[in-house]
C-alpha cells in the first residue's frame, strides 16, 4: 500500500515537474499569476476579466501598431526595462470560494514562482488570496474588489486600482444635484439591491452619501440574489413610483428586473443601474433594447477615435467575437497595465522592487483604458486618482455622459425604456 | 374598523392582486419543474439530486433550437422533451438502475456526481455567460380585468397545470399507469404478475424526463439560462416535493401555487428579503405536523 | 511482529511524517491540512449520517456556527479565534437539540429535506445580520498577533493541529462504536420499529448521535476559520458544505470508522490538484472529472471505496419503502 501511494505521488510529482519543464521553454519570460473565479456562479465576469488580461499581455509581448502610438509599452518585444522580457500569465480558478483562493494563491506564488499576483474578483476571496501574498511579500495588485476594508489591513503588498463605492456614491450624489438644479424631480429615490457582499455594501454607502447631500432615500428594497421571481417588488416600486430608482444587482437579477418592468409597464423619470449585471455584455445584448435611456456607472467607455480605451475596446471585440470591453474588463485590463508599468519600471522581478515601482506609480489618463483621473496609490494602496463615469444605453450601446468633460454624448431624460 | 383599514386598503388594491396573480403563476411554474422530481422519487424513492440540471439542460435546449436552429417555441418545447427523456433513459440505465437498490447514500452521491458532471459540461459546451431567449410572440403581455398578465408564464403557468393533471391521469388511470404503480409498490410481486419492473422505471424516467424537458424549455422564455441555474431551481423544487408529500403529482401542484403565493405576498407586505426565510419555516412546520407532506399517503 | 502491525505501523509514521516529507512544498502541506481538515467534517457527519443512519443535508448549520463562532469572537472581542470554537460547540449542540427533536422524527427523505431547508434558513437568516458581517462575511486576524490566533505561514503547524483532532474525534468515535450506543444506532439503522420494540429509545440515541456530531462539526467550522481567515455565508453555511461532508463520507464508506478520511483523502487532493493543472483553462472541466468520479464510485461501490476490502459486499437490502413520512 505505501509502495502504491509513493509511486502514485512520483508519478504526480514527474507530471509537476514535465509542467515545469514545459515552462522552462518559455525562458525569460516574467510570470504573473491570476487568480479570477472561472467556475461557479461569478464564472461569467472571471471569464471576461481572464480574457482582457490575457489580450493586455498579448498587447505588451507582441505589440499593436496602432496603440503604440499613444501608448509606449504597446511596441511589442515585451518589457524594455527587463531586456525585453515577455510576460507569461498563470490563470488560476478560485471556484468562486475563499478556501480554493487561498491555495492557489499559495501554488501561484511558492510552485510558479510568480512575481506579482492579480484578482481576484469577489471581495472576500480578494481578502484571502491577498493575505497569502501579503505573508510571502508578494505584490498584488486588485482590478476590481470594492469592499472597503480590503485597504484597511496595513498591508504593504496590496494596491487596489479601482473606485470603491464611496467614490461610485459621491459621483451619483454630485449627478442627481446637477440634475436638479437643472429641473428633474428628484424628491424621492428609492434604493433597491440585491443582498450579497456587493448589493448590501454598495446599497449602505449610497444610503450614507445621500444622507449627507441631502438627497432623500424614500425606499430601500433589499432581496435575494438569484430570484425566481421580481414581480412583487417591481410592483412596490409603481406603487410608490419615485423619481428615481437606483438598481445594485447582478446580471441575473438585472434581467428579471428588465424584464419584469416591461411587462409591468413601469419606468420612472430616473432609472439608475449600479454597474454589476446592468453592465454584463450578456444583459445588454439581451435587454438593450428594452433599456434605452438606461443610466449606469462604468469606469469604460470607448472615447474618442485612436484613443487608448477606443483601441482596446476594437481588440477586445475582435478577441471576443463582439462584446466591447465593458466595465469589469476594462478595469482587469487596466490594472493589468498599471502592474506591467511598474514592472518594466522596476526593470527587476525582485519582490521589493517591484513594490516600490508600484509605490511610484503615477500614469496620466490619456494612457488609461479605464476613465479614471490617473493611477497614484496612497500609503493603503488604494488609487486616489480613481474614479468613475456616468453612461447611458443608447441604441443598446453605453455611452458616456457624464462628467461633462469626459461626455461622448449629451443625457437624454426622462428613462425611455422599451 | 381602525384596525380592517389598512388590510381593506391592501385588499383592493390592484397590486395586491397582481401579485397574488403572479405569485399563482409562479407557483404553477413550480409545480411544473417538480412534476418529474414527484414522479422519480414516489416511483422509486430516489430523490434526484441532478433534478434542477436536468431543468438547465432543458432551458438550453430552447436555447440552442431557437438561436441555432431558428425554431420557436413550438419546435423547442417538443425537442426539450424529447432530449431530457433520452437524458433520462440514459441515466436510468447507466447509473439509477445500479443504485436504486442500495443506501439512500449511495444514491444522493450518484446524482450528485452526475448534477456537477451536467453543470460543468454545460459550462464547458455552452460557456458561463447569461444567455436569455430573444422577445418573441409568447413574450408579450396583455391586460385582463385590470391586471397585466405576461404571456410566457401564463403559458408556462397553464402547461404546468396541464402536465400536472396529465401526469396524474396516466398514473391513476392508464393500464401502463397502473403497471408502474405496482412496480413502485412492489416490483417482485409485480414481476410475478408478468410487468417488467425494469421497463417501467425506465418509462418513469422517461416521462419525468419529458416534464422535466418542457418545464426547462418554458422557463427558458421568460428566465435567464446559465449553467449554474439549476441550483437556485433544486432547492425550490426539492421543497416543493417535499412539501406536497413525495409520489404525489397533485400534491406537488398545490405545493408549488402554495410556494408562489407565499414567496410573492411576503416579498410585497413584508420584504423581498424574507420570502425565503417564511417559506422555508413554512416547510419545516408542516412536516412538523404532517411529517407524510400535505397530500403524501399517511 | 505481524505483517499486517508492520503496515498500520509504516501507515502511522508516513501520516506523521508527511509534512516534513513535503518541507520543500507549502502546496503539499496544505493540501495535507486540508484533507485533514475535510476529513474532521466527513467523520463528525458520519456519526449522525452513516452510524445512525440519518442522512442530513444541512450539517453546514453546524460548520458555519463554529466558524461564526471563532471570527466573531475575533471581531467584537479580540479574542484569538481559537477561542470561540468551545462557544460554537456549546451552541452547536444546543441547537442540534432543538433541530433534532422535531426532525429527527422524520424517516429517510423527509429528514434529509427537512435538514436542507433548515441549512438554508440559517443561511439566509445569517445575512441579514449585521453582528455576523452580513453577506459581507467578517475576516480573522490579518497579521497574527500572538500565536494563539493560530495564523502561520505555512500548513504544517495546522496539519499537526488537525491531526491531533481527527485522532481524538476518531478516538471517540470507535469507543461510541464499542459500546452500547453504537450497537443500539446499529439496530436503528438496521430497522428503527425493531429497535422500538426491543425496548431502544431510538429518538434519544438518535438524538445523541446527533448532537456528538454537531459539536465536532462545529469545531471543524472553528479550524477552517483559523486556517482560511475569512467566513461569509455561503463559504460557512451554504449547501455545497453539507455537500461535500456527506460526498466524502459516502465515497469512502459511510458508517464505518475510516470511511470519511478515505473519502477526503481521495476527493481532496484530485479537487486541489485538477484544479491546479486544469482550474486555469477556465471551462469547468475540474468539476466535471470530479463529478464523473463520483458517480463511478456510486455506480461500482454503492457502499464506498472502503467496501473494497470487505470482502463480499453484503448483498443489497432491499430496501423497506416507507410509506409514510414517519419514522417507522
Amino acid at each position: 500500500m505505501i509502495k502504491t501511494s509513493r509511486r502514485t505521488l512520483a508519478t504526480g510529482a514527474a507530471l509537476i515537474a514535465l509542467g515545469f519543464a514545459a515552462d522552462a521553454a518559455a525562458q525569460q519570460a516574467v510570470k504573473i499569476g491570476a487568480i479570477y473565479p472561472l467556475s461557479g456562479n461569478s464564472a461569467s465576469a472571471g471569464n471576461y476579466e481572464k480574457m482582457a488580461i490575457e489580450m493586455g499581455a498579448d498587447i505588451i509581448n507582441n505589440g499593436n501598431a496602432e496603440l503604440a502610438k499613444v501608448m509606449p509599452l504597446a511596441k511589442g518585444g515585451g518589457l524594455p526595462g527587463l531586456k525585453g522580457a515577455k510576460i507569461q500569465m498563470v490563470f488560476a480558478d478560485n471556484q468562486g470560494t475563499p478556501a480554493a483562493g487561498q491555495s492557489q494563491a499559495l501554488r501561484l506564488i511558492t510552485e510558479e514562482k510568480v512575481a506579482a499576483l492579480i484578482g481576484s474578483y469577489q471581495s472576500g476571496i480578494t481578502l484571502t488570496t491577498s493575505a497569502v501574498a501579503e505573508k510571502y511579500g508578494v505584490p498584488f495588485v486588485n482590478p476590481e474588489s470594492v469592499a472597503a476594508n480590503l485597504t484597511e489591513r496595513g498591508f504593504k503588498w496590496f494596491f487596489r486600482v479601482t473606485p470603491v463605492a464611496a467614490d461610485f456614491a459621491k459621483a451619483y450624489s454630485a449627478f442627481l444635484k446637477e440634475q436638479k438644479a437643472a429641473g428633474q424631480k428628484v424628491n424621492s429615490i428609492a434604493l433597491v439591491h440585491e443582498n450579497t457582499e456587493y448589493g448590501n455594501s454598495v446599497a449602505s454607502v449610497i444610503a450614507d452619501v445621500f444622507a449627507k447631500d441631502g438627497l432623500s432615500v424614500t425606499m430601500k428594497v433589499a432581496y435575494s440574489a438569484n430570484s425566481t421571481d421580481v414581480q412583487p417588488q417591481v410592483l412596490q416600486l409603481k406603487e410608490k413610483n419615485p423619481d428615481v430608482a437606483i438598481f445594485v444587482s447582478y446580471t441575473a437579477d438585472a434581467i428579471l428586473y428588465a424584464k419584469t418592468m416591461k411587462e409591468l409597464n413601469w419606468k420612472p423619470a430616473i432609472l439608475i443601474a449600479d454597474d454589476g449585471g446592468f453592465n454584463d455584455p450578456a444583459f445588454v445584448k439581451a435587454m438593450g433594447s428594452v433599456t434605452e435611456g438606461l443610466i449606469s456607472r462604468s469606469v469604460f467607455a470607448p472615447g474618442k477615435p485612436g484613443s487608448v480605451a477606443a483601441i482596446c475596446d476594437a481588440l477586445y471585440k475582435k478577441k471576443t467575437n463582439g462584446d466591447g470591453l465593458d466595465d469589469v474588463s476594462a478595469r482587469a485590463l487596466q490594472a493589468f497595465f498599471v502592474l506591467a508599468d511598474a514592472l518594466n519600471r522596476a526593470g527587476s522581478t525582485e519582490p521589493a522592487k517591484i513594490q516600490a515601482a508600484l509605490k511610484a506609480t503615477d500614469i496620466k489618463p490619456d494612457q488609461l483604458v479605464a476613465g479614471y483621473d490617473g493611477v497614484k496609490f496612497n500609503d493603503k494602496g488604494q488609487n486616489v486618482l480613481a474614479s468613475t463615469l456616468i453612461t447611458q444605453i443608447r441604441k443598446g450601446q453605453y455611452v458616456s455622459v457624464w462628467p461633462k468633460a469626459r461626455a461622448t454624448d449629451p443625457l437624454v431624460l426622462p428613462y425611455k425604456g422599451w | 374598523m381602525s384596525i380592517l383599514q389598512p388590510v381593506l386598503q391592501v385588499l383592493t388594491s390592484a397590486a395586491f392582486w397582481q401579485v397574488v396573480v403572479g405569485g399563482l403563476m409562479l407557483g404553477a411554474v413550480y409545480a411544473l419543474f417538480s412534476s418529474g422530481l414527484t414522479l422519480i422519487w414516489g416511483m422509486m424513492n430516489v430523490v434526484n439530486f441532478a433534478h434542477g440540471d436536468f431543468v438547465m439542460l432543458g432551458m438550453y435546449t430552447a436555447v440552442v433550437v431557437w438561436t441555432s436552429l431558428g425554431g420557436g417555441p413550438w419546435a423547442s418545447v417538443p425537442i426539450a422533451a424529447i432530449a431530457i427523456a433520452t437524458v433520462g433513459v440514459i441515466s436510468y440505465f447507466l447509473l439509477v438502475r445500479h443504485i436504486m437498490r442500495g443506501p439512500m447514500l449511495a444514491q444522493i452521491l450518484g446524482t450528485f456526481g452526475l448534477a456537477l458532471f451536467l453543470r460543468y459540461g454545460a459550462l464547458w459546451a455552452f460557456g458561463a455567460n447569461f444567455k436569455t431567449l430573444p422577445d418573441n410572440l409568447v413574450g408579450h403581455s396583455f391586460v385582463l380585468a385590470g391586471l397585466r398578465f405576461e404571456g410566457a408564464r401564463v403559458l408556462a403557468g397553464m402547461m404546468g397545470l396541464v402536465i400536472t393533471v396529465l401526469l396524474h391521469l396516466i398514473l391513476t388511470r392508464t393500464s401502463v399507469g397502473s403497471r408502474m404503480l405496482a412496480v413502485s409498490e412492489d416490483a417482485t410481486a409485480a414481476q410475478l404478475m408478468g410487468i417488467r419492473p425494469q421497463r417501467m422505471q425506465a418509462l418513469a424516467w422517461a416521462l419525468a424526463g419529458a416534464s422535466t424537458g418542457i418545464a426547462g424549455a418554458l422557463i427558458a422564455t421568460f428566465f435567464y439560462t446559465s449553467p449554474t441555474v439549476g441550483e437556485t431551481l433544486a432547492i425550490v423544487a426539492f421543497v416543493t416535493v417535499a412539501l406536497g408529500g413525495f409520489g404525489s403529482v397533485l400534491g406537488a401542484l398545490v405545493a408549488g401555487l402554495l410556494i408562489g403565493l407565499v414567496e410573492s405576498l411576503s416579498a410585497f407586505l413584508i420584504g423581498p428579503v424574507w420570502k425565503d426565510v417564511i417559506v422555508y419555516v413554512l416547510f419545516v412546520l408542516v412536516l412538523w405536523f404532517r411529517p407524510q407532506g400535505l397530500m403524501g399517503k399517511a | 511482529m505481524k505483517r499486517g502491525h508492520l503496515v498500520w505501523l509504516a501507515v502511522l509514521v508516513l501520516v506523521l511524517a508527511y509534512p516534513v516529507i513535503f518541507l520543500e512544498s507549502p502546496v503539499y502541506q496544505r493540501m495535507g491540512a486540508l484533507v485533514l481538515l475535510a476529513a474532521i467534517g466527513a467523520s463528525a457527519w458520519n456519526i449522525v449520517g452513516g452510524y445512525a443512519g440519518q442522512v442530513s443535508v444541512g450539517h453546514a448549520v453546524f460548520f458555519g456556527i463554529g466558524a461564526y463562532a471563532s471570527v466573531t469572537g475575533f471581531a467584537h472581542f479580540e479574542l484569538p479565534p481559537i477561542a470561540g470554537a468551545p462557544v460554537g460547540m456549546a451552541l452547536s449542540v444546543g441547537l442540534a437539540a432543538l433541530i433534532g427533536v422535531p426532525t429527527l422524527r422524520l424517516s429517510g427523505h423527509y429528514f434529509s429535506m427537512a435538514t436542507i431547508a433548515v441549512g438554508e434558513l440559517v443561511r439566509v437568516l445569517s445575512s441579514t445580520s449585521d453582528w455576523l458581517g452580513g453577506a459581507q462575511g467578517l475576516g480573522g486576524p490579518t497579521m497574527p498577533r500572538t500565536v494563539m490566533d493560530l495564523s502561520f505561514l505555512t500548513a504544517l503547524p495546522y496539519y499537526y493541529i488537525f491531526l491531533a483532532v481527527l485522532a481524538a474525534l476518531l478516538g471517540i468515535t470507535w469507543w461510541m462504536e464499542q459500546s452500547r450506543m453504537g450497537f443500539y444506532l446499529r439496530a436503528i439503522k438496521d430497522s428503527e420499529r425493531a429497535a422500538r420494540s426491543l425496548g431502544v429509545s431510538a429518538g434519544r440515541y438518535k438524538l445523541y448521535a446527533y448532537m456528538l456530531s454537531a459539536a465536532f462539526t462545529s469545531l471543524a467550522g472553528s479550524l477552517y476559520l483559523c486556517i482560511t481567515g475569512f467566513v461569509d455565508p455561503e463559504s460557512g453555511f451554504g449547501i455545497l458544505i453539507s455537500v461535500k461532508m456527506l460526498v466524502m463520507a459516502a465515497l469512502g464508506g459511510a458508517g464505518q470508522l475510516f470511511g470519511p478520511l478515505v473519502g477526503a483523502l481521495i476527493l481532496v487532493p484530485l479537487e486541489e490538484l485538477s484544479n491546479s493543472l486544469l482550474g486555469g483553462k477556465g471551462a469547468g472541466i475540474t468539476f466535471m472529472v470530479y463529478g464523473a468520479i463520483i458517480v463511478i464510485v456510486a455506480r461500482f461501490l454503492p457502499s464506498g471505496l472502503l467496501s473494497l476490502f470487505a470482502g463480499r459486499p453484503k448483498a443489497a437490502a432491499p430496501q423497506s419503502k416507507p410509506v409514510s413520512g414517519h419514522a417507522d
